[in-house]
């Protein structure tokens, strides 16, 4: 039977643990146009810099708040969505079909877009803002308010695959535990609180990890509508092992700085099953 | 007896069919033997303004030479980005590449290059205008062959003035001046995006205010001294004062170019193909701009900075001696004046700037070539992608108010140093 397993391991072998493997012994090596793209060994030479390199953890910080915020808001606002879609009314598959839309839509020419709404002068946003005598509102051009606008595009964008993993879960809880508990006198805040949430749990934790472990990676949003700018206020990590290897031609810092990202977020997603595991314990005292 | 006939009508009937089909593949086979197919990658619209001249060298070359171009990304960085991903692994699907200026010495470190001094002599460097001549070497070697010259201007209204200002503190004052009479909203428009924009607008300005960006072959930073924040200061003063609007620090050209265009300001910094875009009957300044070499402290020659595209023969390509006929053909003094009445692109030949009836044409060719007299190359490193990204960002950081200009440029020059010995530690 275990001989069966041998063509997907074959693949997972192929596709994940090679390159996985390839990028830790790369960042043991300096491999740049310096070198002639030759990789030689640096005694961890890559570590050392990447300790030390302000701006790797300046990034880190970034992404953090980035993925942390804009999955936080998801979550909400999904489990808003799932629960509307789940209720039966008339059109109800309409519109469960156009949420899906701005998932659908390539987040590239999406960036683009958000990139011309916020502009100033002339985006929309700056012209209602006019209309309203508002003052120029300035906002990619303004370190400590353009990550905000990352945020909103990324939520937008990203909301309807959250709320579909949400309404999945929401269908699998039985009818008949809600009309029980309606017949002891329950309000719907207690249906929600008692049955909802609880059996919905572990559908919001793979929400969670999935939506975390992407956003932590995000590169095209941010690389088309900001650049990483202004001041370098919006630089992902992704975006930053980018510029290493393409712009800079420097494959070891840049695989450094990777699995120095994957290192960050193998612990932020150890943080969060450890948050969410209680969260249910708590749950199911309750 | 009919049935074997009819064999024989069946055999010779498929005998043709089957001649028929084959002869045009097997010529086909037989001329894609002797032809070298030759391909050059380009940013779209090169490759589109090339049309005629790739058409009409094929014509010239029947049989022997195939050259097509292969339009690639409009954006600089995602051309180069298609380029180095194909380089790396290592067998490129073209013979040639067009390249920006910046890209030169890096791409020749990584030995992605062949020289080019076997095709071009002396005589053809002395035919160049001197800023084309800039940037097309790294290591005493020729990597690259300038296909159209590019660089920075200061576009100004002449219904606004008379003369265009000559130093920075003109340039504000007359801006000034304009503004309170409420006649343009903003004086100055540039590029103050965290993008390479920003590192050729500060060149400019560094070297204008007498400084130095950085002297790569003696190690040397001159971000943080006095001319290097001078330079900072004064652009930042220009938002703080309301000379260019806030939002310059998120304009690249598109940006600056739109708001120049519908007259909402006295000055532009751009390149040469902003022209004809402001010619264009739907621009609110047709026929009222004129360009000039950016302003300089007095006393201190102006610096253009030098952008320019141009044509390297990669590594890899197994047709060396084709691709540099078909470059050579690209950017001879017939192929320029062509592309230069069709599309507009700056020429590099020397006598062409003086061609009447070039000069028909366009009335700004005297002012490009004193500007290309004037075009100063960016730091020529294969480590000028991490130098320019350092300084876009800590300068980007000073626009925003984010710092003060002179810890601006100390963070800059600190982490540009960093650069330096790390790299001296890998290059012995």
């Amino acid at each position: 039977m275990t001989a069966l397993l041998i063509p997907a391991a074959l693949l997972l072998g192929l596709v994940f643990v090679v390159p996985m493997l390839r990028y830790v012994w790369l960042s043991g090596h300096a491999d740049s146009v310096l070198t002639g793209l030759v990789a030689i060994p640096n005694q961890g030479a890559n570590w050392v810099r990447l300790l030390n390199d302000a701006r790797f953890w300046q990034d880190a910080a970034q992404t953090l708040r980035f993925a942390v915020v804009s999955v936080g808001l998801e979550i909400l606002l999904a489990l808003a969505i799932a629960l509307l879609l789940d209720q039966r009314w008339r059109g109800r598959g309409a519109v469960r079909a156009l949420t899906l839309i701005p998932w659908a839509l390539p987040t590239t020419v999406m960036a683009l877009g958000w990139r011309w709404i916020f502009n100033t002068p002339y985006g929309p946003l700056e012209q209602v803002s006019g209309l309203l005598g508002g003052p120029a509102l300035n906002i990619l051009s303004n370190p400590s308010i353009s990550w905000l606008a990352t945020v909103f595009g990324d939520v937008w964008k990203t909301t309807p695959f959250a709320a579909l993993i949400l309404l999945a879960g929401l269908q699998t809880i039985p009818s008949d535990l809600y009309e029980a508990l309606k017949l002891e006198g329950a309000s719907a805040a207690t249906c929600f609180k008692r049955i909802t949430l609880p059996l919905l749990q572990p559908y919001i934790a793979l929400a969670l990890l999935f939506r975390l472990a992407q956003a932590f990676g995000v590169f095209d949003l941010i690389q088309v509508m900001t650049g990483g700018g202004p001041a370098g206020s919006t630089e992902s990590l992704a975006l930053y092992a980018y510029l290493n290897a393409m712009r800079f031609l420097d494959f070891g810092y840049s695989a450094t700085v990777m699995m120095g990202s994957f290192l960050l977020l193998i612990s932020l997603c150890i943080i969060c099953w450890i948050c969410l595991q209680s969260l249910q314990r708590r749950l199911g005292r309750a | 007896m009919i049935k074997r006939r009819h064999q024989a009508v069946g055999l010779s009937v498929l005998a043709f069919v089957l001649s028929v089909l084959l002869l045009p593949s097997g010529l086909y086979w037989a001329q894609a033997r002797s032809v070298e197919r030759v391909s050059i990658l380009m940013p779209a619209p090169f490759a589109d303004a090339s049309k005629e001249l790739v058409h009409a060298f094929n014509q010239q070359h029947r049989g022997e030479i195939h050259l097509e171009t292969i339009r690639g990304p409009l954006e600089t960085e995602a051309i180069s980005d298609l380029a180095i991903s194909s380089l790396l692994l290592g067998d490129a699907p073209f013979d040639a590449l067009l390249m920006d200026v910046t890209w030169l010495p890096k791409y020749a470190a990584a030995g992605w290059l062949v020289p080019l001094d076997r095709w071009f002599t002396a005589a053809d460097i002395d035919a160049l205008a001197s800023g084309a001549r800039e940037g097309n070497r790294y290591n005493n070697s020729l990597y690259r062959w300038p296909f159209t010259a590019d660089m920075g201007l200061l576009y100004w209204r002449t219904d606004l003035m008379e003369q265009p200002p000559k130093t920075p503190e003109d340039l504000v004052q007359i801006s000034r001046a304009l503004q309170e009479q409420k006649r343009v909203p903003w004086g100055y428009v540039w590029q103050g995006r965290q993008y390479e924009g920003l590192s050729c607008v500060f060149l400019e300005m560094i070297d204008g205010f007498g400084g130095f960006w950085m002297r790569p072959d003696k190690g040397e930073i001159g971000l943080d001294r006095p001319a290097g924040v001078k330079a900072t200061t004064w652009l930042r003063n220009l938002i703080t004062s309301g000379v260019s609007p806030q939002a310059v620090t998120n304009y690249a050209e598109s940006e600056a170019l739109q708001s120049f265009k519908m007259g909402d300001a006295a000055f532009m910094r751009n390149w040469p193909y902003a022209w004809a875009e402001l010619q264009k009957p739907d621009s609110a300044v047709q026929g009222k701009v004129a360009v000039t070499t950016m302003v300089a402290e007095e006393g201190v020659s102006p610096t253009a900075t030098l952008g320019s595209w141009g044509l390297a023969l990669l590594q890899t390509s197994s047709h060396q001696e084709a691709t540099a006929e078909a470059i050579r053909y690209l950017t001879s003094v017939d192929s320029q004046k062509k592309l230069y009445l069709g599309y507009g692109y700056t020429p590099t030949v020397q006598a062409l700037f003086l061609d009447p009836e070039l000069m028909d044409v366009n009335p700004i060719l005297p002012d490009l070539l004193e500007a290309l007299e004037h075009t100063k190359p960016r730091p020529q490193t294969p480590l000028y992608a991490q130098f320019s990204d350092v300084l876009q960002r800590d300068l980007n950081g000073v626009l925003t108010g984010n710092q003060s200009p002179s810890d601006g440029m100390a963070e800059a020059t600190s982490t540009s140093k960093t650069i330096l010995r790390s790299a001296g530690e890998v290059m012995p």
